[in-house]
């Protein structure tokens, strides 16, 4: 982690006229924890200083990170680069060798497990077993059976539009409808904190939306969601905080915001006509690139993108588009991960 | 507690309820009677007509009585049968196969060939020509001297047939030594009479006095219940092996080690598995018994004599006790073997030598009968895989101390609950190296593994 951080605060250094909200980054970094301004600041997930080895191989390394409720929490990572480890350690399937996990503020025990809903990668159904009864098994393992169990898998099976398919096999099911059950299973027993490990994949755009939504609606609620995934334009579109594992090592956390503005190249998407002696000015461009939809321009050391276009006003140039670019999410994973290479 | 109960609920509902196992329900008893019948049915079987032997008797003397013996049909009354016989299984298995050849004794004709002044040899040759022309199917050369120390001689199409050789031979015998005892005025009554073998009676001493007379049902039940404790195993082991390897192919078993430990999970699946095979014992016991409580009674009222068996009523609570250890012992090495693989065709391979151990728990029967104080048997009947076996051998035999048969059944469960909990051990950490066949020093490594 010291790593990251020192590589962070070199790269801040340079940047540091742009931006004055920036050190949040790195505080964040620290015990402090992202934003916790809209919620209370207990986290539902503290993680502090775990390993956990097999063999020779170091699968997750002295980590450290902070879950807060309300809040979704972005797991990110190549392949193989801890996240599906450190997500068992978080729902006690095994022990980290060192550290400490602790979860609604308390040592991760079986009695906690039934407050959370897990969904791995790795899920399958019972093929032979009714969706229904299937559900009512998944809720009774989290200790919710009876009447109570019947409503819920009534009231899920219809919000995911499952309810004609309750008393078939889920060998019936496309594959598609055996991901949503599967999703079911994780939610059924109302956990205030679900662990989604690639949610979507292998869902249609409609049923992506209809997972978002809950996902959004779980927040709403103050539950807390841990999301592992890798793809990145919908953790951007969800996620509150992330947090980027690269070979067992933690290389980046923070609030969405707070990371994009760490890595704003601050750059300027232009579609404009006229004003072109503005951009020719050294002092306030460094650079032009043109694209078939406008230009993109990065604005020089020190200048700022608000005296440019009081410039560009000033030059009489009909401006269509006028945009700060952030860098997508993918960018920075792509950025990030190619730089520990 | 209560997601133990949903474990063992789902086993349990999922498997009686599918259709394999009302099939094997129903048919179970189908299948296995027919197994029981179908052998004497085939061997039954007499294809073709009555076998034709000429006799060509030299003696001039043995041919009536020889035909008398055929005639009567007298059978194996010779043969005594060893009660105590070792392999009883065999024993009626062999029994059963001469019976079927009994059945085909009355279907003999003989026929004399007066010699006429002919030769042996031109007899012989005629008689060759027959067989061949398949007017007969052989012919018996009795020589002049068989009744001291002669040699009858069988030509035949068909040498092979076993059932007629021995048939004859027998006859010839009876005929043979009927005529000596003749010629030496014995009457053969009374010589039969005189041989009369002894029946010998077994009284168990027990601590209350008196004898009390064991007629080898004890023996009978150990018998039965040890076979059906091997049939059991061999029928609901591979159900075990297959729960247990269920969530690692379908890929749940992450998803429900986030909610349950994995020895409430092992242990619901014996248990739920444990429940269905119980059923469906039960399902067949009841029937088995329904139909002898009908039948008893039916042959009481048609005045057939019966014999209740003569078992103490604390045998029987052994017998279940026991029965339950030798099923739960060998279903925990089904889950632990199950716990390792990835699929059931690796499980049925590493399953292979199980199957042969509780073999050894059945022939040690008999080292444990003949010498139920021995130290060989006090520590077989301690080993928890073969203790349902040789425990109740010598429960039936000479009753063991209480504290012996208290302690055999403790380390017996103790040691199912110690493999349950290493198979759940195992089958955790397996899961999470998935798709990978273990090696034995890393099954060790994740058994001590947190």
């Amino acid at each position: 982690m010291a790593v990251a951080v020192t590589m962070y605060q070199t790269r801040l250094a340079a940047q540091q006229e742009n931006f004055d909200r920036r050190s949040t980054v790195v505080e964040s970094a620290n015990k402090e924890g992202p934003a916790p301004s809209m919620t209370n600041n207990l986290p539902t997930v503290s993680i502090d200083h775990i390993t956990k080895s097999f063999g020779d191989f170091t699968a997750v390394r002295d980590l450290s990170l902070a879950v807060y409720p309300g809040r979704v929490f972005g797991l990110l990572g190549p392949n193989g680069a801890g996240k599906t480890t450190t997500i068992r350690m978080i729902v006690n399937i095994t022990a980290p060798d060192s550290g400490r996990i602790e979860v609604f503020g308390r040592q991760i025990n079986p009695e906690l497990q039934d407050r959370i809903g897990y969904l791995p990668e790795e899920r399958g159904l019972y093929r032979k077993m009714k969706v229904g009864d299937q559900l009512k098994f998944f809720a009774a393992l989290k200790n919710v059976d009876g009447k109570e169990a019947d409503q819920r898998v009534d009231r899920w099976l219809a919000r995911l539009k499952l309810t004609e398919w309750k008393n078939r096999k889920s060998s019936e099911l496309s594959k598609g409808m055996q991901q949503k059950v599967q999703f079911t299973t994780a939610i059924i027993h109302e956990p205030d904190l679900l662990i989604l490990d690639e949610p979507f994949s292998g869902l249609d755009p409609v049923n992506v939306e209809v997972l978002k939504e809950i996902i959004l609606e779980q927040r709403a609620a103050g539950k807390t969601i841990i999301l592992s995934t890798h793809q990145m334009e919908l953790a951007e579109k969800i996620c509150d905080d992330i947090c980027l594992i690269n070979r067992s090592r933690k290389v980046l956390e923070g609030s969405i915001r707070e990371v994009k503005r760490a890595f704003s190249r601050n750059a300027v998407a232009l579609r404009l006509e006229g004003g072109d002696h503005v951009l020719a000015d050294r002092s306030l461009v460094n650079k032009i690139e043109r694209h078939s939809d406008g230009v993109e321009v990065l604005l020089a050391e020190g200048a700022r993108a608000h005296d440019l276009l009081k410039q560009l006003i000033a030059a009489g140039a009909k401006i269509e588009r006028f945009e700060m670019i952030e860098p997508s999410l993918n960018n920075i994973f792509i950025e990030k991960v190619s730089e520990a290479e | 507690m209560r997601k133990l109960f949903a474990v063992v609920k789902r086993e349990y509902i999922q498997r009686v309820r599918s259709r394999m196992f009302i099939l094997v329900t129903v048919l179970g008893p189908v299948v296995i009677s027919f197994f029981g019948i179908a052998p004497a049915l085939i061997f039954s079987i007499k294809a073709g007509g009555p076998v034709r032997i000429a006799v060509v008797d030299q003696t001039g003397k043995l041919y009536q009585s020889l035909y008398e013996s055929v005639r009567d049909n007298a059978g194996t009354a010779e043969s005594t049968q060893d009660p105590m016989n070792a392999n009883k299984l065999n024993n009626n298995a062999s029994e059963r196969f001469q019976q079927m050849g009994d059945q085909q004794e009355g279907r003999f004709e003989l026929e004399e060939v007066p010699p006429d002044g002919r030769s042996l040899n031109e007899i012989k040759q005629e008689l060759n020509t027959r067989v061949l022309a398949k007017e007969l199917d052989g012919y018996l050369v009795l020589p002049a001297n068989l009744l001291q120390d002669g040699k009858p001689e069988y030509f035949g199409r068909n040498t092979g047939d076993v059932f007629t050789r021995k048939f004859l031979q027998e006859a010839l015998s009876r005929a043979v030594r009927e005529q000596r005892l003749a010629e030496a005025n014995i009457d053969a009554r009374i010589v039969q009479q005189l041989s009369a073998p002894v029946q010998l009676d077994a009284m168990r001493v027990s601590a209350t006095g008196g004898g009390v007379r064991d007629s080898g049902e004890g023996f009978a039940l150990v018998f039965g219940a040890g076979f059906i404790m091997y049939l059991t195993i061999l029928m609901y082991g591979q159900m075990v092996l297959g729960a247990v390897i269920e969530e690692k192919e379908t890929r749940i078993a992450e998803v429900l080690f986030s909610s349950v430990k994995p020895f409430t999970l092992m242990m619901g699946k014996l248990i739920g598995v444990s429940l269905v095979a119980l059923s469906q014992l039960a399902i067949w016991g009841l029937g088995f018994a329904a139909f002898a409580v009908f039948g008893v009674g039916l042959l009481a009222a048609r005045g057939v004599p019966l014999h209740i068996p003569n078992v103490p009523a604390v045998n029987f609570v052994y017998f279940g006790l026991f029965f339950l250890l030798g099923y739960f012992i060998y279903s925990t090495i089904y889950a632990l073997i199950g716990s390792m693989v990835t699929t059931a065709q690796e499980g049925g391979q590493l399953s292979m030598p199980v199957v042969l151990l509780p073999l050894i728990g059945f022939y040690l029967f008999l080292p444990v009968s003949r010498s139920p104080d021995s130290s060989l048997a006090f520590w077989v009947s301690m080993f928890p895989f073969f203790s349902p076996m040789t425990m109740l051998t010598r429960i039936v035999t000479q009753t063991p101390p209480l504290w012996q048969i208290v302690l055999s059944l403790l380390l017996g469960f103790g040691t199912v609950a110690l493999l349950t909990w290493v198979a759940a051990r195992i089958y955790r950490v397996g899961m999470l190296m998935a798709g990978k066949k273990a090696t034995i020093p890393e099954v060790m490594r994740w058994v001590r593994q947190p």
